[in-house]
């Protein structure tokens, strides 16, 4: 193992203290001199309907409102929230089908909660009571909440672009029958020894980030337009709001503020295009817009649920010999990210096991649900949720162990990964299982759990997923970074890489201080100001690391190598015959001749002319890395998972016992952030196999838009969990790192349904998996 | 809307503000007093974010509370906590343990915790888990946290054997 400096140790993160006084200053906590308060009126009455009337001449009169806004008085384009389109060519997103059929106000509401007008106010009260008094008029419209419904030939169109109301599916142009896969999977089904096939549900899950939605907006006296947000795509929001109001980006500044969480929910733009079109409207006025909790819920985007199914077929010995199947997906009612989910549901299937033949159909259709786009895993749950207890099943079948099953037909180093023709650099999959089979007492558990009598049913679960570690090939991968270092040898490392709490700016530091050769506390992280940094694609794909953390990497050795260059110079010898050792610059084997980092750093900014010589006093300029960082490799992760459950077969009751899950993420840099990210992916991933959906009433309207009624697993309801961290440095990643971000989330999913499962001997095919339905479940297969 | 003017003592400095009859104690703290340490996470008392103390070790939901009713009562926030720069022993195990991530729930964990201790100074894991329900956290999964409590009553013990 190389010794690294900072690199895998758990120093304290650079942000904790201003976090734990509540210090930190999230964008709700700006104010600013002669700041005003928008406020969104939005339809909470209807999931659709036309706006036939819409009168703000009372609300305009309220005592405190300095102006109203209706969708005519708007300027600005329609838009997209997503940001697919910025990371496709332009011909391959036409191909997709990617659309802008958003508008900051709306005149046709496609879900409870869009937007109908603004009301500019000196204060939040101000704007809250003359809300109360815009009058609409709406003229109710079916309501669609599945896709086979909106699907309808009669049914109402949300845009004329998407005819039938299918937003996306894969398309014929790319792939042929428009699905993706290789081989022959009819006939290798009709080949197959037995088949096992179903049709899942997978469920609306909501990110719920603690921090609501918030921004700040102003359109300065100096025609530049200024946002504070707490985005986790700084620079995609840059450019998003330049197009959408005709400003050239040089006039648009978006300022990250501290982010309060994200998990997809801040995934391109929410409230952004809102903020900034009432800052327009209101020139050289700050103008803050606050989400309450209710809006952040109705109004911003969550998981996509909808229909899944799925057919394996296997021969005897156990081989997968073909994997046929259909994700249909309940959009909501805008296009945001639909190209995107629907295509890579489909990827992680592929990526997983070494199926002899392929072919997944991935589409969504609108509905009048609040939109759906990017949440954590990014349809990896929904594929593990499916195709774990499919596999589980077979496994059943073919009486085999579902480890043994999984160890010997998962894809590893050399297989295609995500995206066919990208193979995998690395795979320590075989580790993770037996490691976490290890530490749930697997053999003993299945064996003395596999013919239980009595009330109370225990269950052990096992689950294994791959992920990704940023988005290359498929999708522009890119972060650039300036690695400046100041006269006293420090540096201040400039990226917009965003630290959605997970931990990444502490890492980049961590990353920055091992290339340069610094120390930890030498670095500064400069990041979220969109004036200073240059390009990054944004935090998705669990990319920060692996691609932001290269970037550094090389920014940083880039500078590294002008230090070195110049001390080459100074000490009259070739850069080979150097090292560096607490920032002085050695001649190997000649210990008195030596040069200061700082004395060079130093030299190159105050560097004088000598009067008496004429000659300048060392090497001028100041150093500074840089990279433009395009990666040419994708490092995927992989975990194993395993849950114990005890369920009481009288009230459906559901006890998480215990969960282990072993990661394999190449080097943990910081391996307290990464447990730590693995631990909040695993209360997520439960809560999506057994607790968590928004729930619409007929109208479409939501039932548990608040934490007391969308059920998250709280600190009591958590099982013993146990994180392994599987350290196999990867070759391609930086320090061997590769991701770990989303992953958490998506192992524990298929493992509590297994887990499920081998305690009942029953599976339940639609998630959660609630007491109700373990009850129903019972009840239809004649008890247990 | 009523106003009447009430004197709060906040962390320790006695302050005299206008204050709505309807005004809860969060929006007095964040926009009279522009103490925005305490956070809005819901407005409803369900996710805990806006957690303070009440007379030093009670922690209540501000959210909750109006601002009216806590006329001549002392308020302790997370920046309260900390002195002159030095970390309360609470707040230096959630920094010594990782128990922070995003940090939008950390000042109301932080506060809770406090509460936990001076009822239970050296609670089971149980008693925890138990005492933090009502604080919610999305980021965590709630490992570190609970032994951020775990590692703050070790500190807090070190501390009263000092003294």
């Amino acid at each position: 193992m190389t010794a690294y400096s900072t690199i895998g140790k758990s120093i304290p993160k650079i942000d904790v203290k201003e976090k734990v006084t509540g210090r930190a200053l999230y964008a709700a906590d700006l104010k600013m001199p002669g700041m005003l308060y928008g406020k969104i009126v939005r339809c909470l009455d209807h999931a659709h309907a036309r706006v036939l009337k819409l009168d703000l001449s009372v609300a305009a009169k309220m005592p405190g409102v300095v102006k109203v806004l209706g969708p005519d008085d708007i300027k600005a384009h329609s838009y997209n929230t997503g940001v697919l389109d910025l990371m496709v060519p332009e011909p391959v997103g036409k191909m997709l089908g990617d659309i802008e059929d958003q508008t900051v106000f709306t005149k046709h509401v496609k879900h409870q909660g869009d937007a109908i007008c603004g009301i500019i106010a000196h204060s939040e009260e101000a704007a809250e009571r003359a809300a109360e008094k815009v009058i609409v008029e709406y003229e109710p419209l079916p309501v669609y909440l599945t896709a086979e419904e909106s699907m309808q030939p009669d049914a109402v169109q949300f845009t004329s672009l998407k005819p039938g109301n299918r937003a996306f599916q894969l398309p014929g142009e790319m792939f042929p029958n428009n699905a993706y896969g290789w081989g022959n999977v009819d006939e290798a089904m009709a080949a197959a020894d037995f088949v096992v096939e179903d049709t899942f549900y997978v469920p609306k899950q909501k990110q719920c980030q603690m921090e609501p939605h918030a921004y700040i907006a102003l359109f300065d006296d100096g025609g530049r337009l200024q946002c504070w947000t707490s985005t986790q795509m700084p620079k995609c929001v840059h450019i998003k709001l330049a197009r959408m109001f005709d400003l050239p980006m040089s006039r648009v500044t978006v300022t990250q503020t501290v982010i309060g969480g994200g998990f997809g929910a801040r995934l391109g733009m929410i409230g952004e295009p809102l903020a900034c079109a009432m800052a327009m409207a209101v020139p050289g006025r700050p103008v803050k817009v606050l989400y309450t909790r209710e809006e952040d819920w109705i109004a911003s985007e969550s998981r996509h649920p909808g229909k899944y199914w799925m057919k394996i077929g296997f021969s005897k010995d156990g081989a997968p010999v073909a994997v046929d199947a259909l994700f249909r997906s309940y959009k909501g009612g805008y296009y945001t990210q639909g190209s995107g989910v629907a295509f890579t549901t489909g990827s992680w299937l592929g990526g997983m096991y070494k199926w002899g033949s392929c072919r997944y159909h991935g589409e969504t259709y609108y509905t009048n649900h609040a939109p759906c786009g990017a949440y954590r895993g990014y349809g990896n749950p929904q594929t593990n949720f499916v195709m774990e207890q499919l596999v589980e099943r077979a496994c059943s079948k073919l009486g085999v162990d579902p480890v043994e099953w999984r160890k010997k037909w998962h894809k590893g180093v050399g297989d295609d990964g995500w995206c066919p023709g990208v193979t995998y650099p690395s795979c320590a999959l075989d580790e993770c299982l037996d490691r976490g089979a290890a530490a749930i007492g697997w053999t003993e558990k299945r064996a003395k759990y596999a013919n239980q009598t009595g009330v109370k049913r225990r269950g052990v679960g096992v689950s294994v997923m791959n992920h990704t570690s940023g988005a290359f090939p498929m999708l522009l991968e890119h972060t650039t970074c300036t690695a400046r270092l100041n006269e006293d040898a420090t540096a201040e490392i400039m990226l917009a890489c965003s630290d959605m709490g997970q931990g990444a700016h502490t890492a980049l530091q961590q990353i920055a201080a091992e290339a340069l050769g610094f120390r930890f506390e030498d670095i500064h992280i400069k990041a979220g100001d969109s004036d200073s940094n240059g390009f990054d694609i944004g935090a998705h794909a669990s990319r920060t690391i692996y691609v932001g953390g290269a970037a550094v990497k090389s920014a940083c050795e880039d500078a590294r190598k002008e230090l070195f260059a110049r001390a080459a110079q100074y000490l009259e010898c070739t850069v080979e015959q150097l090292t560096m050792r607490d920032k002085i610059i050695y001649l190997e084997g000649a210990s008195n001749r030596s040069i200061s980092a700082q004395e060079i750093c130093a030299r190159g900014v105050y560097n004088f002319v000598d009067a008496a010589s004429g000659q300048r006093t060392g090497i001028p300029g100041q150093i500074q890395g840089y990279s433009s960082f395009l990666p040419t490799s994708n490092s995927p992760p992989f975990a194993a998972c395993f849950a114990e459950v005890e369920i009481d077969t009288e009230t459906g009751e559901l006890t998480l016992i215990e969960l282990v899950n072993a990661h394999d993420v190449g080097k943990a840099i910081h391996p307290a952030s990464v447990e730590g990210n693995l631990e909040g992916g695993a209360q997520q991933g439960m809560g999506f196999a057994l607790t968590e959906e928004i729930y619409y009433d007929k109208n479409g309207l939501c039932l548990n838009n608040s934490f007391t009624d969308y059920k998250m697993l709280g600190p009591s309801d958590m099982p013993k969990l146990t994180t392994i961290l599987v350290e196999n440095p990867d070759p391609l990643g930086p320090f061997g790192a590769k991701s770990a971000g989303e992953a958490g989330i998506v192992a524990p999913i298929g493992a509590v349904a297994n887990a499920v499962f081998h305690a009942l001997g029953i599976q339940i095919i639609e998630a959660p998996i609630t007491a109700e339905k373990i009850l129903e479940a019972i009840k239809k297969n004649g008890g247990v | 809307m009523k106003k009447c003017e009430i004197t709060l003592t906040v962390n320790g400095e006695q302050l005299t503000t206008m204050v709505a009859a309807n005004q809860t104690l969060l929006e007095v703290l964040r926009e009279n007093l522009g103490m925005t340490e305490t956070k809005y996470g819901c407005g409803t008392g369900e996710c805990g974010a806006c957690t303070v103390l009440l007379d030093g070790t009670k922690p209540i939901l501000s959210c909750l509370t109006l601002a009216a009713a806590m006329d001549g009562r002392h308020i302790t926030t997370a920046a309260g906590l900390a002195r002159d720069g030095q970390l309360h022993p609470v707040q230096q195990a959630f920094v010594d343990e990782s128990g922070i991530q995003c940090g939008f729930c950390t000042p109301g964990m932080v506060m809770k915790t406090v509460g936990i201790l001076a009822r239970t100074p050296n609670p089971s894991d149980e008693e925890i888990r138990h005492g933090l329900e009502g604080n919610i956290c999305r980021c965590t999964g709630y490992a570190k946290i609970v032994s951020s409590v775990k590692r703050a009553a070790e500190l807090m013990a070190d501390q009263s054997a000092a003294e």
